[in-house]
């Protein structure tokens, strides 16, 4: 996929009217602000920022392995699809093949994530992502013309593999975690890894400054000063920090999978309190 | 599955050991109880179909290159009650390369850089494995982890649960030696919980507290104890099980929803470890009627 396309996409994709769900997440925040921990900080600003450090570096650390996992899989699918060519030998077998690493490594998700709320809201947004994806960026027969067969073709098999694994989120046979199919559906789009990780990382720090825009901390202004010049550095330093973990799920090497160097983890013990606690507030506006 | 059982005594390695509670007639017995320095095991009592065993380390404490590796299989029926005897100490960790030579002293800043294979550190780690039968328990109940200045710790822990096997799980940490001015001080810490039952993943906890070395100079670098303060203990305990139930009720109407496998995840942070002492001691209540009132108070005093 040539660069301006990717770009185009990277747009698609950060438009905050999407509807996938993200406006209802604080991540945290919101238990955050209640617990007092906010008013320990010189300004809300700051406070903010900090929340943001602290819950971007364990989120990038947790997630981004399953977000990078899975976006691996679908890409070497897809990949194998093309070689394969239209013959369509062992397809039902390669297609049983991603959906069970997919699952996988959707049950390991749900395995370490070990809160409700933030559980409810990994799985609300991960199956928006899905019905995004089937209905808002399949391509209508309207506007077939607009392609040739063989990206048809591809985006057949995209749309059949996305669409049946949010069958079996539907069958409640997976959870359909947001970082498993943030990874599905920016590999379906042909989105490269680097972009994916990035983009989901600044997606979570983002949400979380809207999030404090409704919580009438931050103005609209200062929070996007503070998007500008203090998250941009952040994202890419966990961006880049993270880019090489895995779940270790998908590594099949000899010399085994250095799990504590590499692996999934959380970094921030309070930011797991807060978030259990969520559900304890007496009125509360998000749902995580 | 097969118990893995007696086999382990042939490959002892040093900090290995191996502890198998088995039920002779009405009583528990320790029919393995093996340990190699610096591990120490002690059986201090059997009471009914219930034991006790305390970890223990030679010195007070785990040095860095320290690999404890101890097996512990509670079979049908039984009750292992496993406590340490204060808090497990972790020593600072020395770089990898122990050469005289004052060169060496410059790759030490390096050595938590996973890119930098060239220049280890030698953490300490404890690695264990537990292996509950149907209707036996484990109750896994030490003193906090306290890793002192610059320390390099990693442990994993892993929980085979069959049938309806029940196990508490306490894992915890403190900031330090207070007294002496260390809080947050060590250089990682990696926390590994996983348990499966009937071989299916219930529940995995990782957690790594580590001092952040940012590659560029766009943030400032942060120090662990900001990220942690003002607390200097967390907490977590994992109840599952049926014979647990009754906790897990208490625990869950306290704080309405919590339960989220069969089992529950708590989890808590103390200004004072004290403070989360004294929660432990007043939630796990329900945990008497199993360990017995005498256990329960040297646990919990």
């Amino acid at each position: 996929m040539d660069d301006d396309t990717e770009t185009y996409i990277l747009l698609l994709l950060s438009d905050s009217n999407l509807p996938t769900g993200s406006f209802v997440a604080s991540s945290g925040l919101e238990s955050y602000v209640k617990h007092g921990f906010a008013s320990s900080s010189s300004s809300a600003a700051d406070a903010t920022v900090e929340f943001v450090r602290n819950s971007l570096s364990s989120y990038a650390r947790s997630a981004l392995p399953f977000v990078s996992d899975a976006h691996r899989a679908v890409m070497e699918y897809s990949s194998h699809q093309e070689m394969d060519g239209k013959e369509g030998v062992g397809t039902d077998k390669s297609l049983d093949d991603i959906l069970k690493a997919l699952t996988d490594l959707d049950g390991l998700y749900q395995a370490m994530t070990l809160n409700h709320v933030s559980r409810r809201a990994s799985m609300s947004q991960g199956v928006a992502l899905l019905t995004l994806y089937s209905k808002g960026f399949s391509r209508p027969p309207t506007l077939s013309a607009f392609s040739g067969a063989e990206s048809r073709d591809h985006e057949s098999r995209m749309q059949i593999l996305l669409d049946q694994f949010k069958l079996k989120v539907r069958r409640e046979e997976v959870f359909g975690h947001l970082p498993i199919c943030w990874g599905a559906l920016t590999a379906a789009l042909g989105l490269n890894l680097e972009r994916a990780q990035y983009l989901h990382l600044f997606l979570h720090a983002r949400s979380i400054l809207s999030a404090s825009v409704r919580l009438n901390d931050l103005g609209p202004y200062g929070a996007q000063q503070i998007l500008l010049h203090a998250v941009r550095p952040l994202v890419a330093t966990e961006a880049t920090r993270c880019r090489n973990l895995r779940t270790g799920l998908l590594d099949n090497s000899v010399e085994g999978f250095d799990e504590a160097a590499l692996g999934p983890a959380n970094t921030w013990p309070l930011g797991e309190i807060l978030a259990g606690r969520h559900d304890l507030q007496h009125s509360r506006i998000f749902n995580s | 599955m097969p118990e893995p059982q007696l086999s382990h005594i042939t490959k002892l390695r040093a900090g290995g050991g191996c502890i198998t509670v088995s039920i002779l007639g009405e009583k528990a017995v320790f029919s393995e109880l093996s340990s190699t320095y610096p591990l120490k095991l002690l059986s201090q009592f059997i009471q009914d179909t219930r034991a006790i065993a305390y970890l223990l380390t030679y010195g007070g404490g785990l040095v860095s290159g320290d690999e404890i590796g101890l097996v512990v299989n509670v079979q049908l029926g039984a009750t292992l009650i496993l406590l340490s005897q204060g808090s497990t100490k972790v020593f600072k960790a020395r770089p990898g390369k122990r050469l005289a030579s004052v060169k060496s002293q410059h790759l030490a800043p390096l050595t938590l850089h996973p890119k930098h294979p060239g220049a280890r550190t030698i953490s300490t780690r404890q690695n264990l494995d537990f292996h509950i039968a149907p209707r036996s328990i484990l109750l896994l109940l030490p003193e906090p982890v306290t890793c002192f200045r610059d320390a390099h710790y990693r442990q994993s822990q892993r929980f085979h649960i069959q049938g309806d096997g029940s196990i508490v799980i306490l894992d915890w940490i403190t900031s330090g030696r207070i007294s002496l001015g260390e809080e947050w001080a060590f250089s990682h810490y990696y926390s590994m919980n996983e348990l499966f039952h009937n071989e299916k993943r219930i529940a995995k906890d990782v957690m790594l507290l580590d001092k952040e070395e940012l590659g560029d100079h766009l943030l400032p670098n942060r120090s662990l104890r900001e990220r942690l303060q003002p607390y200097s203990c967390y907490a977590m305990l994992i109840l599952f099980g049926p014979e647990v139930q009754s906790v897990i009720a208490a625990i869950s109407a306290r704080y309405d929803k919590i339960s989220i496998f069969k089992g529950v995840v708590v989890r808590m942070a103390g200004i004072e470890t004290e403070m989360v002492k004294g929660w432990l001691r007043e939630a796990l209540y329900g945990l008497e009627s199993i360990i017995g009132v005498d256990v329960y108070r040297r646990t919990f005093p």
